[in-house]
């Protein structure tokens, strides 16, 4: 097989499919294969009724071997549907598998535009001409083959993480658990009980953690940030910085002495502040692993610990920060939540009322350990409450706060008021206002009914605010009670706030170090919603439990041991295999070499490309996830992208806008979303004109400003590029990076004389069938609306300057 | 939830509470009895407390005042309670949950500094009061019984700085008290700057610091009780020189002391304090320290 095949030498075969009477009810497929045959290059043409069938896939293979076929184009269906399929059948038959092109010429031709088959027969032949145009240029790729490190990193010892570590251990991946406070164990550790069956949290979890601990694959780093992360899947190159605890982790055998005799006490943050720890201690008893730690922002340095400790010696005050360097060749994130405390404002009159608290800060007052040892009291009087209230939805489900629902606060407000009622019977009178009562999956809702039952007052409605009685320190809530449609007034000893889960502190800079994207809500963002809720934009780095929402403990759970399967999916295997569809950068052109330049190190979403000073840029196959926003923005046209080249494209657009052009939209789509909604729209039987010719590129970050400009050149009516939403890209955001690109041309194109209406930037998702047919309509209207006349007169105004613009180029 | 923190602070004293949902820190100063010293600065650990003087003041607080004191920062301090005891004039209190509580001395992490006064009531004649009368912090009563004898002289122990006034005023040898503090202190008379008496003023024991006929300030080193409020009054630098030399305390064995020492007197009187201890492998690692050019705070 050559590698560089001269036009001449291409054998180009091209294989129409009726599809049944899908495609011939309304193209007219013999004329579409007579005018086949006479493209260039093209030796062999047929039609078959249904070619992704066997016999026609034989037959395409047949045909390979006896007419020596060295390029395949197949009109039919969408390469979405079948691409993949005649890729295996080519190279089924000795074909490099990218000597492949497909002409979409059923959802895209005759399922939108059944009553105008003249068009429509019309419109196939040039799609099969764009194909061909491209194919005549395609190039052999071999995919890219990477090896893989067996072992993996997990972020965060919450439940989630603590799962995912331990079924990975337990398929015998070395794991790495990564944790940033001082013991393992995440927000279960701090509660009581959970719901709904009531078992107390640390007895459930704390046997979990010991485990982890013990187990000989997992080796827990905790007390320790995450500096850097490098590599792709695979091969991640992680530098972990270890805070210094001034105790040896190897000597200390966590007997508790020294905490014993030091002097100094502060707030302790795991006990929400409520109660206090020693300079030297571990936040909770449970802790894994139990290992104590001084706090030199408050140890005065008396030593009263070393001596304590005695022959031990396991304390070292001079004990510094340490790096360490790990090689993992998957990542699962799971670090979680924070709780939203409401301070600034003094939402609810929390921080200004003492009798005002979280709802995490009174599972920490009823919880037997806790500091007041599970009486819960007021911070006012040290008396016990005879009436609290709940509130719920604190900051979730607001818009000026956050528009999400937090998802387990119905339930922890339910554990609390049956635990109130368990506790102290009919000695309390329990409020609960709300605005829906959330209580989906199994035995939420008997639960509900069984704090009905136990006499819990249920208000629904929204809280307005809460005053304190300066006398009695006890609390008047002003609210609606939406049911009655009247306002009330409630007088409550304590009120208790269900707030907000918000994303833990920290992910800013951990979305930044992994180059996985974040939601608007500030949680980290799955590849697909449905299909990929564990998957991130980055290969081999994998999301786990409320750190990607809020999610509660059999949740996250869940979450924790499908994580744990993804990655082993990649661990399993001594290598993955990755698409050759890359971007290369051409070293002799790069201008990286002469100046200081990296604009591709900086658009790359991936972070793939490394452009150093002087040398020229490089891009790192594995990382890089075939985009093209880099071919698009370099400025010396240094980069190609793989099967989606330049000179792939522009050939592609001279071929669409050969006949004509004046008529016609030419549409660059990227292929998850504009160009899936215009599949869509042909499934669903939109009909729309058929002046619309699409060429598709993976991203609309490809989209080069040339490419528009050529259009132009070449006489186009109106050019459409189809992006994906501007936070849906597939590729983080190389639909914005296309934007403000396009937004620039079109201010420059329009100053030289251009209708604005000639050139569209449009957002469609793959859902949005509807609107792609509605844009194309809307696109026809104008052009007819424009009319030919006056489109020829402007293209040859505009002509002088496209030249110029382009001349850089040829 | 937030730890709550609140500092009040006027003319005559400043708290700072910690509230926490079970415990309440206090530390309180009594400004009246604050003679603005640099003990309590020097002693703190996590250098806590800062010396406020009154030209810088007015800009913080008209209600500040007038006088040299301290001000303690909020944001430094982790209520150890070294201040409390340190203060040789009795200024501080720490308590939490409304009872007294020093958490260092509990655990021996400083020591008790030994205030004492010792009255031989026999000797005292009757209706005598000169000691009464010449404590200049008005720490002594003299009680009499019925036949005019003298019954009882209390003496505000805890308060007591230890300048011995009372002992060398005393005509009949009844009383005695103990210096805390011991060292020197000295005058440069070269730069001492003519008619300027703020040392004089600043300084708590009368008759320490005196003007001498030359304009000078002269001093009398049997009363000084080495606080180092004179020097903090001083507008010169070096004009006053004070070398502290030992403090008098209970023994312990604590880091945080030693280096408390250290900067309340010097590394040579720490040094000395450990040899007295025994402990030659300490001191020997100091002197190793010094000998390398650092000392270790």
């Amino acid at each position: 097989m050559s590698v560089e095949s001269k036009p001449e030498d291409v054998r180009i075969g091209v294989f129409v499919c009726h599809c049944g009477l899908n495609i011939a009810g309304v193209v007219d497929v013999k004329d579409v294969v007579d005018y086949a045959r006479k493209l260039p290059n093209v030796v062999f043409a047929i039609d078959n009724r249904y070619t992704c069938s066997d016999p026609g896939q034989e037959e395409i293979k047949k045909a390979i071997k006896e007419y020596n076929l060295n390029r395949v184009v197949v009109a039919a269906c969408s390469p979405r549907m079948h691409e993949f399929t005649f890729r295996r059948c080519v190279a089924e038959a000795g074909l490099n598998p990218y000597f492949f092109e497909m002409a979409n010429i059923r959802e895209h031709c005759s399922w939108a535009h059944p009553s105008h088959p003249k068009e429509a027969t019309e419109k196939a032949k040039e799609l099969i001409k764009i194909a061909v145009a491209k194919a005549r240029l395609l190039q052999p790729l071999e995919p890219i083959k990477v090896p893989v490190t067996p072992t993996a990193l997990v972020i965060g010892g919450g439940i989630a993480g603590i799962n995912a570590a331990l079924d990975l251990a337990e398929m015998g991946f070395k794991v790495y658990l990564l944790e940033k406070k001082e013991s393992i164990g995440g927000h279960m550790a701090q509660l009581d009980k959970t719901f709904p069956t009531l078992d107390c949290s640390i007895c459930i979890e704390g046997p979990k953690m010991v485990d982890v601990a013990r187990h000989p694959n997992i080796e827990i780093i905790s007390f320790a940030d995450l500096v850097k992360v490098e590599g792709y899947i695979g091969n991640f190159r992680v530098v972990i910085r270890k805070n210094p605890r001034y105790v040896l982790e190897d000597k200390c055998t966590g007997c508790g002495e020294c905490a014993a005799v030091c002097p100094i006490e502060y707030p302790n943050e795991w006990d929400m502040n409520l109660g206090v720890r020693k300079a030297i201690s571990v936040p909770f008893p449970q802790a894994v692993p139990l290992v104590y730690r001084i706090n030199r922002d408050y140890c005065i340095e008396c030593y009263k610990c070393v001596d304590a400790c005695g022959p031990r010696q396991a304390i070292n005050f001079d004990q510094k920060p340490e790096e360490i360097e790990l090689k993992v060749g998957a990542i699962i994130v799971a670090t979680g939540y924070d709780i939203y405390l409401p301070e600034e404002g003094n939402l609810y009159g929390y921080g200004k009322y003492s009798n005002v608290i979280t709802s995490l800060e009174f599972e920490r007052l009823i919880l037997a350990a806790g500091p007041t040892g599970g009486h819960v009291v007021r911070a006012s009087d040290g008396r016990r409450p005879k009436s609290v209230a709940f509130i719920q939805c604190v900051g979730s489900r607001d818009v000026n706060k956050h528009p999400y629902c937090s998802n387990f606060c119905c339930m922890y407000t339910l554990k609390h008021t049956i635990q109130l009622k368990e506790h102290y019977g009919d000695d309390v009178e329990v409020y609960v206002f709300y605005m829906d009562m959330r209580s989906h999956f199994k035995g939420y809702e008997e639960f509900y009914q069984r704090a009905r039952e136990m006499g819990v007052n249920f208000i629904r409605g929204r809280v307005s605010r809460v005053v304190e009685d300066p006398k009695t320190k006890n609390l008047i809530i002003y609210a609606e009670d939406t049911l009655l449609g009247e306002p009330i007034e409630l007088e409550a000893e304590m009120v208790v706030l269900a707030t907000a889960a918000v994303p833990s502190k920290g992910s800013d800079e951990l979305a930044r170090l992994l180059n996985i994207p974040r939601g608007a809500d500030g949680f980290f963002l799955e590849s697909h919603p449905k299909l990929k809720p564990l998957d991130t934009a980055v290969d081999g780095i994998f999301l786990a439990g409320a750190c990607q929402g809020p999610k509660d403990i059999p949740y996250s759970v869940a979450q924790g041991c499908g994580a744990a399967a993804r990655a082993a999916t990649i661990l399993s295997k001594p290598s993955v295999t990755i698409e050759p569809i890359i971007a290369v950068v051409d070293p002799e052109k790069c201008r990286n070499t002469k100046v200081k330049c990296g604009i591709c190190a900086m658009r790359c979403p991936y972070g793939a490309i490394k452009a150093e000073t002087g040398k020229p840029a490089e891009v790192t196959p594995a990382m890089c996830h075939g985009c093209g926003t880099c071919v698009a923005e370099c400025p010396a046209d240094a980069i190609t992208q793989m099967h989606f080249t330049d000179a792939q494209i522009l050939a592609q657009i001279d071929a669409a806008l050969e006949d004509n052009p004046e008529d016609k939209i030419l549409g660059i789509c990227c292929n998850w979303c504009a160009y899936a909604g215009a599949d869509l729209a042909g499934t669903s039987r939109f009909e729309y004109p058929p002046n619309i010719r699409i060429v598709r590129v993976m991203c609309s970050g490809r989209v080069d400003r040339d490419f528009v400009l050529h259009a132009f050149r070449k006489g186009a009516g109106m050019v459409l590029i189809g992006a994906c939403h501007p936070y849906d890209c597939h590729y983080i955001d190389g639909n914005l990076k296309m934007r403000v690109r396009m937004d620039a041309l079109a201010k420059a194109l329009e100053k030289l004389g251009l209708t604005p209406d000639r050139f569209r930037v449009e957002y469609v998702s793959a859902a949005e069938g509807v609107k792609f047919a509605q844009i194309i309509r809307e696109m026809a209207a104008k052009l007819k609306e424009i009319g030919r006349e006056r489109i020829i007169q402007e293209n040859e105004k505009l002509r002088p300057h496209l030249e110029r613009m382009l001349s850089k180029r040829r | 939830m937030p730890v709550k923190i609140v500092k009040k602070e006027d003319e005559n004293s400043l708290t700072l509470e910690r509230i926490l949902y079970t415990k309440h820190y206090t530390l309180s100063l009594d400004r009246s009895r604050c003679i603005g010293c640099e003990l309590c600065k020097d002693a703190c650990p996590k250098e806590a407390i800062k010396i406020v003087k009154p030209e810088n003041l007015e800009a913080v607080s008209e209600s500040m005042p007038k006088k040299i004191t301290v001000t303690v920062l909020e944001d430094k301090c982790n209520f150890c309670g070294i201040c409390s005891e340190i203060c040789i004039f009795g200024a501080f209190g720490q308590s939490v949950n409304g009872e007294v509580w020093v958490p260092v001395l509990k655990s021996e992490s400083f020591p008790q500094i030994v205030h004492e006064v010792k009255v031989d009531v026999a000797k005292c004649p009757p209706g005598c009061r000169i000691c009464e009368e010449e404590c200049p912090l008005h720490l002594i009563n003299v009680r009499f019984n019925g036949s005019g004898r003298v019954s009882e002289v209390n003496v505000d122990v805890d308060r007591c700085p230890g300048c011995r006034v009372c002992e060398v005023k005393c005509p009949y040898d009844a009383i005695h008290a103990r210096k805390i503090l011991t060292g020197s202190i000295k005058i440069n008379s070269d730069i001492c700057p003519e008619g300027c008496r703020r040392c004089v003023d600043a300084c708590p024991i009368p008759s320490v610091l005196s003007i001498s006929e030359g304009g000078k300030v002269v001093v009398n080193d049997l009363f000084c009780v080495y606080c180092g409020a004179c020097r903090n009054a001083c507008p010169v630098e070096g004009a006053i020189e004070i070398k502290r030399m030992s403090i008098r305390h209970a023994p312990v064995k604590s880091g945080a002391w030693n280096k408390a020492l250290e900067r309340l007197t010097s590394t040579e009187g720490m040094v000395k304090e450990l040899r007295s201890k025994s402990t030659s492998r300490v001191c020997d690692s100091v002197r190793r320290l010094r000998v390398g050019g650092r000392v270790r705070r």
